[in-house]
């Protein structure tokens, strides 16, 4: 099925009713689901926040306000640049990217594990526990972060009653809880890929390499991680974007003082009712991850096609 | 070499008890607070043994109507999202290959766009396209048509990913032979691709129900007067809590559990059936030394006494013993509080008429403390603080803040500053102070 075709060739080999219909499909989801509503974002994001009766009227012009006032903050303002939500974004950011590495970390040894062992009842077991709490939804995982971390929390009152501290620590203003709710949120998107790579690696190049003399690190270093990486970039990519697109953890565990970038974004929609103004920050915040995202895998010379593999 | 695996063993099995701690931890400890009697979900004051929340959970309304929006969504998100993943999977198979990069990128970026960002974009759009069609379009705003939309959009991804690792392994020969001996493609697709197709389709389904159930990024823009439960539940948790939720939270493990299991042991058993395993001797085959079907077992017998005992068991005894117990602890150390601010006074306020006065006050302004009820009124405002649920008895507990009740008494007078106890000959003010004390 791999010749060369296009889309007369696409018809003869489906029939023009099926060929119509998968046609019908995919247009709809890219055109309408995708491109347009997209496109239509960011086209509202140059626009200026009217009242209904003037949209479409002499004053609906475009405009850079926007995203001026996210760097700038609002015309007239005293400060040079609007700090606060800048602050919030570059935040944003770096945890991301630091739930992403803390997650690979932690997940790389289970998925090596997982999948260079045989299919034991054991194993089976251990994938059935990983899955259950996927199953839940992400606010109760996150509330469930909550009872742990918060004052009158576990893990307060079993050190309070060990006596190792006498006032509560607050986890959930030094962010701590927001960080392990979020590594906990996606945690499995980046152990699955690379476990279903590294479950594809011969083991009998594991053994020859370790019966040439290899060590222990310069196995995992030369043979395991290479072969993995489509399977880490994936993992990575999914995390870091979810992560800085989560908005139930950071409203259920964020601090009083810290905010996450999509809040600010959901506070523009919900609380302000400008919705150009939250469409400005969607955008910076979905052009800045891909980048981000893009640089990486040029870094770690990765393919798009490598992608939920 | 042998101490070295044995240490190798050690650490792995360490580093499996930290990672399922991580991962399960938070799940059981939000299971224990769904039987604490404690009205803010908590383990450690531990009150009483209550199912009271479940009772409190198919009472709730919201949840109720949040449960049954989920589930439209979800089945329109099903239909529309598997049959665009196979669409799209089927396209993918047969693309021009120059094309097929750019196509694979465009259909896996929803995965990858932040579903918020996604959220506000079907938002957005359709409400323009409303505005064109003017109001004889009105169901184009109408949440759950953008909620399925927009949970389609990323979902329909992860249904195409199934279906395309599904596809690699069939055998376009089949279709070839089927359209060869005179069957129409649409014949060939219903009888050869889909009967084929139909496990992928199977998991495809479940996920996508799942993502779809579960989803709140997306679905926080576009539900509109159509809540889903995720909806209901993250506002809950962010505007006053009870432990309901944890009981929901239960009932969903049980079942995810429940469900895993029967798979494996269904698995298994066609597994022994299909003779790869031998069942040992003396045992029925169903129960062959298989843990999931032992635990399955377990689970049922656990689920069946807990429903058997909930009939019958009822913790008033005990919360009625709790909250004696707790108002014993109050007036000690109220009393404590008293005998020191005497003490005090003693020095300070020199005449002895206002004394008793002063001690009438004290009682007045702790009396509503003593209140059953207004202990509960404290514990809801305290769980209704979004950004401080600390605890919700805490603050009534905490002797500074006795004294702060005992402070504002007196503050609250500006009108006779004369003496800090002033206010206390009000006629009024007496009887307010016995009203409460009455409860």
């Amino acid at each position: 099925m791999k010749k060369p075709m296009i889309f007369s060739g696409f018809f003869k080999n489906n029939g023009a009713v099926m060929g119509g219909i998968l046609m019908f499909l995919v247009a709809f989801w890219i055109i309408v689901l995708i491109l347009l509503p997209q496109l239509s974002m960011l086209d509202f994001s140059f626009r200026y926040n009217l009242p209904p009766a003037d949209v479409g009227g002499p004053k609906d012009v475009y405009t850079l306000r926007n995203y001026k006032f996210l760097i700038f903050g609002p015309e007239g303002a005293t400060g040079n640049y609007n700090t606060v939500d800048l602050m919030v974004f570059v935040r944003t950011i770096l945890a991301a990217m630091a739930v992403t590495v803390m997650n690979l970390i932690l997940c790389y040894p289970l998925a090596y594990y997982l999948g260079q062992s045989k299919g034991t009842g054991f194993i089976r077991l251990l994938v059935v526990m990983l899955v259950v709490p996927y199953w839940i939804n992400e606010i109760l995982r996150a509330f469930a972060l909550r009872i742990i971390f918060g004052d009158i929390g576990v893990i307060n009152g079993l050190m309070m009653q060990i006596g190792l501290i006498d006032q509560p620590y607050d986890f959930i203003n030094a962010d701590i809880a927001l960080y392990a709710g979020l590594g906990y949120a996606y945690i499995l998107l980046m152990l699955f890929p690379m476990y279903n790579v590294i479950e594809s690696l011969d083991r009998n190049q594991i053994e020859a390499a370790r019966d040439m003399g290899a060590s222990w690190v310069r196995i995992h270093r030369r043979v395991v991680i290479p072969h993995a990486k489509p399977g880490i970039a994936s993992g990575m990519t999914m995390v870091f974007m979810l992560s800085a697109g989560a908005l139930a953890a950071p409203q259920v565990l964020g601090g009083t003082s810290s905010l996450w970038f999509t809040q600010l974004v959901y506070q523009w929609f919900n609380d302000t009712l400008n919705w150009q103004q939250g469409a400005a920050y969607a955008i910076v915040l979905l052009v800045a991850s891909i980048a981000i995202v893009l640089t990486f895998m040029k870094i770690f010379k990765v393919n798009m096609g490598d992608i939920g593999k | 070499m042998r101490s070295n695996i044995l240490f190798g063993r050690i650490a792995l099995a360490v580093y499996l008890v930290i990672f399922f701690g991580y991962l399960l931890g938070p799940l059981v400890v939000m299971g224990i607070t769904a039987f604490n009697s404690a009205s803010f979900p908590s383990v450690t004051p531990w009150q009483c043994f209550t199912y009271e929340w479940f009772g409190a959970l198919f009472q709730d309304e919201r949840i109720l109507n949040g449960i049954r929006n989920s589930f439209i969504v979800g089945i329109g998100t099903v239909i529309l999202s598997v049959s665009i993943g196979l669409a799209a999977s089927l396209v993918l198979t047969q693309i021009w290959p120059r094309f097929r990069g750019t196509y694979y990128t465009i259909i896996i970026a929803p995965i990858l766009i932040p579903g918020v960002v996604l959220g506000i974009s079907t938002l957005v759009f359709w409400r323009r396209v409303s505005d064109m069609f003017g109001d004889s379009a009105n169901f184009l705003n109408n949440g759950i048509f953008l909620t399925i939309l927009g949970q389609s959009t990323f979902i329909a991804s992860y249904c195409m990913l199934v279906f395309v690792a599904r596809l690699q392994r069939f055998d376009p020969g089949l279709t070839e032979a089927a359209l060869d001996l005179g069957a129409t493609h649409t014949q060939a697709f219903r009888k050869i691709l889909l009967p084929f197709m139909r496990p992928a389709i199977a998991s495809a389904a479940v996920l996508a129900f799942l993502a779809s159930f579960e989803n709140y990024n997306t679905t926080t823009f576009t539900f509109g007067s159509y809540p889903t439960l995720t909806i209901e539940l993250s506002q809950m948790v962010r505007y006053g809590i009870n432990p309901s939720i944890s009981a929901l939270a239960v009932i969903i493990v049980a079942i995810t559990v429940f469900v895993a299991l029967a798979v494996e042991v269904y698995r298994r058993r066609s597994k022994v059936k299909a003779g790869e395993i031998k069942p040992r001797k003396g045992l029925p085959a169903w129960l062959f030394g298989n843990v999931a079907t032992i635990l399955l077992v377990l689970l049922s017998f656990v689920v069946i006494a807990m429903i058997y005992t909930a009939q019958s068991y009822s913790p008033q005894q005990c919360k009625f013993d709790y909250r004696e117990a707790r108002q014993i602890e109050i007036q000690n150390k109220i009393d404590a509080l008293r005998a020191e601010r005497a003490a005090q006074q003693g020095a300070v306020v020199e005449s002895t008429p206002q004394e008793p006065a002063a001690q009438g006050a004290g009682a007045g302004a702790f009396g509503n403390v003593f209140a059953p009820n207004n202990l509960e009124d404290a514990a809801g405002q305290g769980s209704e603080a979004p950004a401080a649920p600390a605890s919700p008895f805490g603050n009534v507990f905490a002797p500074s803040n006795l004294e702060d009740a005992a402070g504002t008494g007196t503050e609250e007078a500006p009108a006779a500053p004369a003496s800090p106890f002033g206010n206390v000959f009000a006629p009024t003010n007496l009887e307010g102070a016995s009203g409460t004390d009455g409860n």
